[in-house]
Order: C-alpha cells, then structure tokens, then sequence
C-alpha cells in the first residue's frame, strides 16, 4: 500500500509564543518548532500500516525551509522519502488553499492511502484531512484511533462523543484524519536519523503546482485571552463551598 | 638462632633424562596455557580499539596501578578480611616470582639464588614469611567459600576454586617444608618434584578459570577509562553503542576476560539486592560468555542469548558495581552501551521510556510539564533572571523547577545565597540536562539537549552554575564535554560547606542521618560538604550503609521515569534503612533522592521520619526573608 | 432563500443541548444583520424533531428527508446539503461543532468553494468570529470577505441556549436527489467499549483519592462522589501499594496518565509523581485540608477543608444539581 502522510509542522508545545508587530499571527523568530502532534499519531499509524502489510510511506509538508527538521525527523521515523511544499505564503492561504496545494502535490503520486492528523496544535481548524478527501474525491473517515487493512479496503475506529465509538468500513483509496493517542509513538533514534540522510525529499513550489495563494476566511486579529488560568479557592463553610463548586462545574467547566 | 641456621633444601641435580622430563612438563603446561590465553588476547586484540582511549594521564594510572593492585587498597578497604587474606596471597605470589624462577632454574642446575649465600638466605626467608601468610590467607578463603559460603559467591559452589586454593595451599606448605629437610634429602627432592607439578598444573589453568585475572587484572586496572563511569563517544556514523560483538571495544573485552567472579559488584547492586533480573556480575560474564561463542567480529545481538535487556534496564547507574570491583571493570559505561545500543536502533520498547523520549524530543523537561509552570515558580518566587551580571547562574532543572519539593529546595536554597549576598540568576529558558536520557542510552535526544542548552548558557554568558541536583551538575561537567565546553558547575553542598562560617550559628540536638546521594557521592567525590551542613544544623547519624557504599534510592540511571520496579522497591529498602537509624530527620542532598523517600515514607504516615535537603536544613536556622530581597 | 441557516443535530430522536446552542448563535447573528434565522433537520422521519424546533424556531425549518439519511455518513450529509445550499444560496450557515459536523461540514464548504470557520466561542460586530489558536494560548477573530455563504460551527457552551419566542415557524420538506452508491462509506453502529478493564487514560471524569483518606474504610465516601459525578475511581500511589484500590487505578509516573474533563484530587497532597500523571486534565478540583498542598498550584478550584465534611456535601449537591 502507497501512503501519503501529510504533516504540519507547529510551534514547539512549551514555546513561548508572542503576538508580531501586526498583530496577525505570532513572531516567528526565535520560535522553537515541532510536528504536529496528531500528525506523529497518523505517521504512527501509516509507519504500522506499512510494516504489517508493506508498501511505502511517503511523507508531504507545506511551508518554508525550517519545515526541513520535521521532515527529517519523519523520515528518521521510517517514512521512505518526502515532499517538500516550498512556500512561505502559509499564512495568507486559508485551510482550503493550503488543502489545495496538498492535493496537487499528492494527485500525481496516486496514493492508495492519504493520512494526517485530526488537527493542528498551532491554527486548529480540522478541516485540512476532509477537505483534501473532497478535493482528491476520495472518500473519507475522521477522527480515528484506528486503523486497519482488510481484503476489500479498510476497517476503521472512529472517536464519537461522549465515550462513544464506531467501526466504518471503507473503500481504498481514502483520506482518514487521525486522533492523537490511539497508538504509542515511536521514539526517535541515532540510527533513523543518520539513514535519514540518504533518504529523497523532493522540493516542490505552489507555482509548479499552479495553487496561487487565496483565502475566502482571513485571520485578521490575533489576542491575548483576558483570563489567565489561576486557582480560585471557594470559600465557605463545606455545604457552600460545595454548592459553588458545582455551579462551576455546571456552567464554567460543563461536565454535569 | 636456630631459625637462622635452617635453609632451603634443594634436590640433588637431576639426571639429563630428568632434565629432558621436566622440560617436557614445562613445554605441555606453557603450551597449554598458551592455548587458552592466546585464545583470549587474539579476541581481546581483534575487538575495536577505543577511539577515546589515551595513556594519559600516565601518572594517574601509575598511581591506581600501585594503590589498587601493588598495595591491594581497594580489596583491603571494601573487605578487610578477605581483602587481607587476598592480598597475602598477592603478595605471596610476587614474592614468589623469583622464587619460582629460581625455583625451575634449579631444576636445570642453573638456580642463580643460593639459599646458602646472604642474599639467598634473606629473600628466601623473606619469601618464607609471605608463604605463611599467603598459606594462612588462601585456608582462610577456603573457609569463606566452602564453609562461610556469602550468598554474592553464588548458590553453586565452585570446585575449581577449591582445587586452586589446594594447589597454592600446596606450593606454600612445600615450599615452607623445604626448610626442615636436609639438602639433597630425598625428601627434598620429592618436595621440589610436588612444588613443581602443582606449579605446572596451576598454570594451564589460569587462562581457563576466573583466574585468569591474574595475569589480566594489572593490565586492566591500569588501562580503565579513567575517571568514574565514564561514557565513552559514539564513534563515527556507524556507532550506536553496544550493539553487536562488532562494537565490542577492547577495554570492554579486556574486563569481560579479567572478571574474577567475588561478587562485590552483586553484593552493592541495589537491583540485584531487591530482586530485580540484573545483577552485574552476570553482565560482565555474559559478555564474556559471548566472546568465547561468537567472538569479537559477530553480528549476533549482544542482548538476547547471554544477557537479558529487561536486566541492563534495571540499572539505577548508582555505580556501586564500578567502586567495588578489585580488577577495574567499568560496569556502568557498559550497561549504559548495552542501552545505547537497544536505544539508538529503537530496539528498545518501554511505555514509560518511550514517553519519557518524546517529553524530552517535544519539550524542556523530563517531567513532561509545561515549561510556562517554570516560569510561573520562578515569578512567585521572584528569582532574578541570570543577566551576565550575577556571580552565579542558579540552575533549577527539572526537579527544582517543576517538583514541589524540588522547589522548596530551591527556594530555601535562594534564601541561603541571599543571606550572604551572593548575586545568581536563573535562565529564563532551561532544558533538561539530559541525564535520564544519557543514562538510558539516548544518544539524539542527549545531544540535542545538550546543545541546546550549551548555546543558551554561551549566550547568557555563564561562567559559574551551581545546581541542587547531583545528576545535573554530573551531566553538564563531564557529559556535555562531548558536544561543548560547560561552564564550572558545583553542587549545592560544596557551595554551602565554604559559606557556613558566614551563616548564624545553631544549637541543636537533632539527629540528622545524611544520605549520600549516589551521583554526588562515588560521582563527584563529595562526602564531607555536606555533612558539614547537616554537623550545623543537628547532630549528625550515620547510616549502615554510608560514604562509597551508599545505597541508593532507585531513581538514577532514568529509573526514575520508568514504570513500577518488580521485586521490591530500591527506595522503600534504602527508606526503612535510613528511618532505622532512629533520626527524626533524613538530610538528603538530592533532590531525586528525595522525592523518592518522601514517596516510600508517605506509607508509613506520621511515623515517618522528616526529610530535608541540605539546603532546608540550612535555611531554617535564617531569620525570615525581608520582603523584596527576592526569595 | 438568504438569511442565517441553522443545521441541527439529532442522536437518537433528539436534539442535542449544542444544537440549541447553535439555534441560538444562528439567532443572535440574524438578529445583528437584521436576516431571518432559519433552521435544518437532516435525516429520515424527522417529523416530531421538526415540530419540536419549529416550537422554538422563528423563522422557516427545513426537513432535508432521504432514506439515505437515515445514518450519518459524510457523503451522504455533504451531497445532501450542497444540494440544498446550491438551490438558493444562504448568507450564514451555522452549525454545532460537533464530532459529526467535523466529519463532514468542511467538506461541505469546501465543495461550495468555502472554508468553514469552525469551533466559534463568540460572534462580534462585522461579523468577526472569534476562535481559540495555540490550544487556547491566543484568541483569533476571522472574517468572510468573499463572497457566497459563510460557514460557521459554533464550540459547545459558548453560547446560552435560551428559549426564543415562538414565532410559528412553518416547516417543509426538502429532498435530494441521492443514489446508494455515492456513499462510500459504511458505518456500524456506535457502540462504548466494555467496561470491564478500567482505561483511566479515556476517561472524561475522573475521582482521585490519596492518603487524606486514612482508611480503607473511608472510600467509599469519595466512592459515592464518582459514582453521582458519573467519573472513574483512581487513586495516588500509597492507596494503591497498601492494595486498597487495585493497581490499574494508580495515576502518576508509575501509574496511568490521564486527560480528563475533570479531575477531583480528593486528599493528594501534590507529589511530582502525581503531578505527572495528571498534568494533562482540563479541570483540576482539589479538596485538601492544607491549604499549602501543592496540588493546589495546579488546581482550578480548590476547597480548603477536611475531605470527611467537603465530599459528603458535594455528593449530595451534585445529585440535586442532577436531578
């Protein structure tokens, strides 16, 4: 099986970010950046898909020359080799432009399989995975903890609401986003990444693709939220301070 | 008088068909020997060379060579009598080397030591003296591993040992008897003939048992890497560690071959004394094992068959093993290649390791938190932030800045510095040391740490660190030298012990059992630092187990982030140790140490004692903060 | 057919609280453009949902009805609604964020040329959406300058579903053309995994006891909090090596890690080994009579007093908030 992954790469999860001079997206210098978490779980997955039943993985990721240290670390990982959107228009494209690049990047590889993960940790949309699927008109299936290859095509675990879960079977070749944590991650290794070395990582641009930038939704502002998380102790004698607590659970948390 | 008429006896000369006969014993016993031990230097000499291996500094091998093997130190220290009755039989046997020379020079009628001349008579009268000693001390071995039998010599008894320590016992008693027989006796010449077949039977079997560490140990005391525990580097694009017999070095093989089975090693393991599957000894000998079977040039695994990976998993890097063993084999490099090499080929699968690797890929701590918690601890605490300008960079780590505990470590230590005016800061950005990595064999994931934070302290321009963490201040001095140069660090107790004449001075009656922590302690050599603080602060108590033979608290060597141990727990057996010596508090020095006391102890409720790092004992004799002195 | 569409959500014959959330995000937005808010049912046999959001709807309610609709699928839900949306082209369509809507909306504006603005926490003059970036470190607000409809999900709780007047919406019936084998997908039936195994690494809640408790004896008091909470039971370390509660139930470093909803740390002091293992909940509640525990640097609400008057209270609070 050919399986593409597509993976974004984030601001490191304990960077400090800051909010740039134009107040439209954070400073990027100085930036310590990482793969997108859900996205090592959809590698996670392609990489045991691959070892159970063989085949290629094959990694695709947007953006500007620093997306390099992620794609190497896939490719560490036991991805086969890498395409390298070149582009350092990300932040005026929207999710449908970014999926459009993908698409364009993935279409002449005719992947029985497309990966990625359920969302990113930096913009957060969801939405890259499911419209790639319309995009490419595959079929698709979201959220899932896991994922298997069966003689007609896939059996695939999806993540509901509420502790729930459902089985979908579906025909190859698909697009499925993947949850974080349905698999363990493999770590790193000295060995991975030195064979990563020799490993191809083609380049590509958006204009060799033909996907100008465009956006119909803009971010235009970015802001601090007001509250900062800090304890609040609830006062009273057991009784009230129960009694506030769950109105808190009730209506600031909502778990009742 | 009378002692100093009698002299040895030598045999009548011996006929040429004599001669011809015990030439041909010698030829067979050498050859046999040779056979062996040719055997062992070819697999010794076809291992890899160590790339960082350098015979300097020479004066400090000449000088481990003399305390450890010439003077037997080490053997004697950490068990007086064995150790004794050991070095009387060492030193029996040098004194035997020209005895014996002479001995066979005799048998071809060229003795050049006449036991009736001056010099013959002294020497061999000498020698007599280290033969009774060296008689006394191998029947007291004997007695030890036959009758005594300690549980670290193994459940099966060893009879080859037995039928050498005859053999000594047997050249020592001939050669004492040699004194009471007339010269040219018949007597003498049956003693001589007895001497030399136990002699030429004691030979070949040397390259094939344990003791062959007599001829390999010198070699290997005055080859070790130098320096305790010492990591070696990786060397080369093709080098992960300890994966094959191919990345067997020749120091590795040269301890494998120079082990002499005592045990020492199991007897401090704190794996091997809890039931855990490692016990070090049989890493060494495994090691071994597979060289005899496969050889230095193998692809075979080097886990698997011989050695077990679940058993170099369970080593808490404590070093114990390393410090005890008489014939200089470096245990915790070599468990620490076996990691490296399962680690950096991602053999190894742990859901805990594996955990642990990716906190440390993706983040700033071995914890897993949110670096902004840090930063948020160093807010309420208001510690200044290191500007080039302090004296100090104080680093947190992952304890002091993320552990509660830790903290209160930290922040009892600032209160120490700003009593005595001593400017420090902290880096508004610190990553993990890149100990429990180093230690599990992580070689990307130790680097990248170590770079980073090698760059980030050349940009804050740090000159001095001092840490509350023993595993912090270990890993930024010696094992950083791999990727930079690190800045002079100290540990907190060394800094604490110089200022302690500036600090109030306290009356008090508590007893304070200190335990040493393994890393600050066999590691860096520090145990006197911090008893001074605690000798300050109460009255000092001293555990069972203390100084080089701490034992420790089960979370160094990354143990402390990997799941729940089998057998029972290090730190509950070193927790009820230090709580049996009846002090009402612990002083401990690290701050793994303890958390991990503070864990065992909170079973044991009220009637636990308290645990206080130096830096607490310290601090609380101090008048409270003045508000804004930061701290 | 302009004006602000509202897509409802049903499970199992109802309409969940969410749905109404986005009623009411999709009214309050009609209401600042001065657009009528207007509602859709998807599925098959819809008719009661129908009327019951025409109760609470003003303007028009829309059943788009197809056999084919009878269980989710994404093909189906897209294809159905592009034909809906192609017939006449919205201003503003709002949905919940659900798991559902995740699955199949961007596609859905994607196949109409949009980009969704999805998991929306507060609506603003302009309109400017506002959305969490960064795991909530940052607050972004988006516009939809282009033309054709703008797509919106709005996140759970972020808007207060309160009761509109009735306006005696009139409801009808829309049908897509649909054929079975333009969906690809065959879905099973949701099911939960057993309960057999505790995975407290999956729960949402979770109730967590340490040493405050003393004794065996006293568990089952914070047993009745889970138990009224719907949460799992787990425990700190001492309780779980004194063999009080089994094992599996330990969080920490030794433990399990878990990422609840909620977590209750009930007489946990805060070591590192716990801290670890809890690190990623969303909600921390600690009940502790030391007001200087450390778990109380994590927490979000803390209770300072004794667990044996605090959790007997707060038990019976959540049941009658329950009920």
């Amino acid at each position: 099986m050919k399986i593409i992954v597509a993976i974004k790469q984030v601001p490191e999860r304990d960077a400090q970010v800051r909010i740039n001079a134009a107040g439209k997206w954070i400073e990027e210098t100085d930036l310590q950046w990482a793969m997108n978490e859900s996205d090592a779980y959809a590698l996670e997955e392609a990489l045991q898909l691959k070892e159970k039943g063989g085949g290629e993985v094959v990694v695709v990721s947007a953006g500007p020359e620093r997306v390099g240290s992620t794609i190497r670390e896939a490719l560490a990982k036991g991805a086969d080799r890498a395409i390298h959107i070149d582009c350092d228009d990300l932040a005026q494209r929207d999710a449908l432009s970014v999926a459009r690049l993908l698409a364009e990047a993935i279409k002449p590889e005719s992947p029985d399989l497309v990966l990625t993960g359920l969302q990113s940790d930096d913009l957060g949309y969801g939405q890259t995975g499911v419209i790639l699927a319309a995009l490419l008109e595959l079929p698709h299936a979201s959220l899932l903890l896991h994922v298997e290859q069966t003689s007609t095509g896939l059996h695939v675990k999806r993540e509901l609401e509420e502790g729930w879960f459902q089985n979908i079977e579906l025909p190859t070749p698909a697009v499925l986003t993947i949850q974080s944590g349905g698999s363990k991650l493999r770590y790193a290794t000295l060995m991975g990444i030195k064979r990563a070395k020799t490993k191809e990582v083609r380049r590509v641009t958006p204009a060799e693709l033909g996907v100008p930038p465009s956006a119909v939704v803009v971010l235009d502002r970015i802001a601090q939220p007001q509250k900062q998380k800090s304890t609040q102790i609830l006062p009273g004698s057991p009784k009230e301070a129960a009694a506030a607590l769950v109105e808190k659970l009730k209506f600031e948390v909502r778990v009742l | 008088m009378i002692l100093l008429s009698v002299t040895l006896a030598e045999p009548q000369h011996f006929s040429l068909w004599e001669k011809l006969l015990l030439a041909a014993l010698v030829i067979a016993s050498a050859s046999l020997f040779w056979r062996r031990f040719g055997t062992v230097l070819d697999k010794i000499l076809q291992s890899k060379k160590d790339a960082d291996f350098s015979l300097s500094p020479l004066g400090r091998r000449v000088w481990d060579f003399v305390w450890e093997v010439i003077c037997q130190a080490k053997v004697i220290r950490q068990r007086p009598l064995p150790g004794l009755a050991h070095a009387f039989v060492f030193w029996g046997f040098c004194a035997f080397v020209l005895v014996t020379l002479n001995h066979f020079a005799t048998g071809f009628g060229i003795g050049f030591l006449n036991p009736g001349g001056a010099i013959g008579r002294c020497y061999f009268y000498l020698a007599a003296a280290f033969a009774l000693a060296c008689a006394v001390g191998i029947l007291g071995l004997f007695v030890r591993r036959f009758f005594v039998r300690p549980r670290w010599l193994g459940q099966k008894l060893s009879y080859e040992s037995g039928f050498i320590a005859l053999l000594i016992f047997v050249l020592m008693v001939t050669y004492l008897a040699s004194f009471s027989v007339a010269d040219k006796s018949p007597a003498a010449g049956a003693l001589w003939w007895i001497h030399t077949l136990a002699l030429l039977i004691f030979l070949p079997i040397i390259p094939h048992t344990k003791h062959l560490h007599l001829v390999l140990s010198p070699a290997t005391v005055f080859l070790s890497r130098g320096g305790f525990s010492r990591i070696p580097p990786l060397a080369g694009d093709e080098d992960f560690g300890l994966v094959t017999g191919k990345d067997l070095t020749r120091l590795v093989s040269l301890q494998a071959y120079s082990c002499v089975e005592c045990g020492r090693c199991t007897e401090h393991c704190p794996a091997a004394n809890t039931g855990k599957l490692l016990n070090p000894k049989e890493i060494i000998l495994g090691l071994r094992n597979y060289l005899n079977e496969y050889g230095p040039a193998s692809d075979q695994p080097l886990l698997g068959k011989y050695i077990a990976q679940e058993a170099v998993f369970q080593c808490t890097s404590c070093g114990a093993c390393e410090f005890q063993c008489p014939v200089g084999i470096e245990h915790v490099p070599i468990i620490v290649g076996l990691r490296r090499g399962a680690v950096n080929t991602g053999a190894w699968e742990d859901d805990h390791g594996g955990k642990l690797f990716l906190a440390l890929e993706r983040g700033s701590n071995a914890l897993g938190m949110s670096a902004a918690e840090r930063d948020k601890f160093i807010q309420k605490q208001e510690l200044p932030i290191f500007d080039g300008t302090q004296e100090y960079c104080l680093w947190l780590g992952c304890m002091g800045g993320y552990d509660p505990k830790g903290r209160e470590i930290v922040a009892d230590f600032a209160r120490v510095m700003n009593y005595l005016g001593t400017t420090y800061g902290v880096l508004r950005k610190e990553k993990c040391t890149g100990d429990p990595v180093r230690r599990l064999g992580n070689d990307l994931v130790f680097q990248q740490l170590a770079e980073a934070n090698l760059e980030a302290l050349a940009q804050n321009k740090v000159k001095k660190i001092v840490s509350i963490c023993p595993h912090c201040v270990r890993t930024i001095q010696e094992d950083w030298k791999e990727y930079g140069t690190p800045p002079e660090v100290e540990h907190h107790s060394e800094f604490l012990a110089r200022h302690l004449s500036q600090l109030p001075p306290v009356q008090s009656e508590e007893k304070i059992v200190y335990h040493d922590p393994c890393y600050l302690g066999r590691y860096r050599n520090v145990y006197e630092e911090p008893r001074k603080t605690v000798e300050r602060a109460g009255e000092l108590v001293e555990a069972p187990r203390s100084h080089e033979r701490s034992f420790c608290c089960g979370a160094g060597g990354g143990l402390a982030f990997l799941g729940e141990e089998t057998g029972e727990r290090v730190s509950h057996v070193r927790a009820e140790e230090l709580a049996g010596t009846g002090a009402a508090t612990v002083g401990t020095a690290c701050p793994f140490c303890n958390s991990m006391f503070r864990d065992a102890f909170s079973e044991k409720g009220d009637g636990a004692p308290q645990l206080l790092d130096i830096a607490q004992l310290t601090a609380r004799s101090l008048p409270p903060a003045e508000s804004g002195s930061g701290g | 057919m302009t004006g602000v569409w509202i897509v409802l959500e049903q499970r199992e014959g109802s309409i969940g609280r969410i749905s109404w959330e986005a009623l009411a995000a999709g009214q309050q937005l009609a209401a600042q453009l001065n657009l009528t808010a207007n509602a859709v049912l998807i599925g098959s046999q819809t008719e009661s949902l129908a009327a019951e959001v025409a109760a609470r709807a003003s303007g028009k309610v829309v059943r788009v009805e197809h056999p084919l609709l009878a269980a989710y699928t994404a093909d189906g839900f897209s294809l159905a609604l592009e034909q809906f949306f192609r017939a006449d082209a919205p201003d503003y369509v709002v949905f919940p964020h659900t798991y559902q809507v995740r699955d199949y909306a961007p596609a859905l504006a994607a196949r109409l040329g949009q980009v969704l603005i999805g998991d929306v926490t507060g609506i603003g003059e302009g309109p400017v959406f506002t959305r969490q970036l960064l795991q909530g470190r940052l607050n972004g607000s988006y516009r939809h300058p282009g033309s054709g409809p703008c797509f919106i999900s709005v996140q759970s709780g972020a808007f207060r579903a309160e009761p509109v007047a009735p306006d005696a919406a009139e409801v009808s019936v829309f049908t897509p053309v649909l054929d079975a084998a333009q969906i690809r997908t065959k879905p099973g039936t949701p099911f939960r995994d057993s309960a057999q195994t505790v995975d407290l690494g999956s729960a949402s809640l979770i109730v967590s006891v340490g040493r405050g408790i003393k004794d065996a004896e006293n568990l089952p008091l914070v047993q009745d909090l889970a138990t009224a909470l719907g949460a799992e039971l787990a425990a700190s370390r001492p309780i779980c090596d004194n063999g009080w509660l089994p094992m599996e139930r330990q969080v920490g470093s030794s433990g399990q890690t878990v990422s609840p909803k909620l977590y209750v740390a009930v007489g946990i002091s805060g070591a590192i080994q716990h801290l670890v293992g809890m690190k990623g909940s969303q909600c921390v509640v600690a009940i502790n009579k030391d007001p200087d525990a450390p778990i109380f640097e994590v927490a979000d609400y803390g209770i300072v007093g004794d667990l044996f008057d605090v959790v007997p209270a707060l038990t019976e609070a959540v049941k009658a908030a329950k009920q």
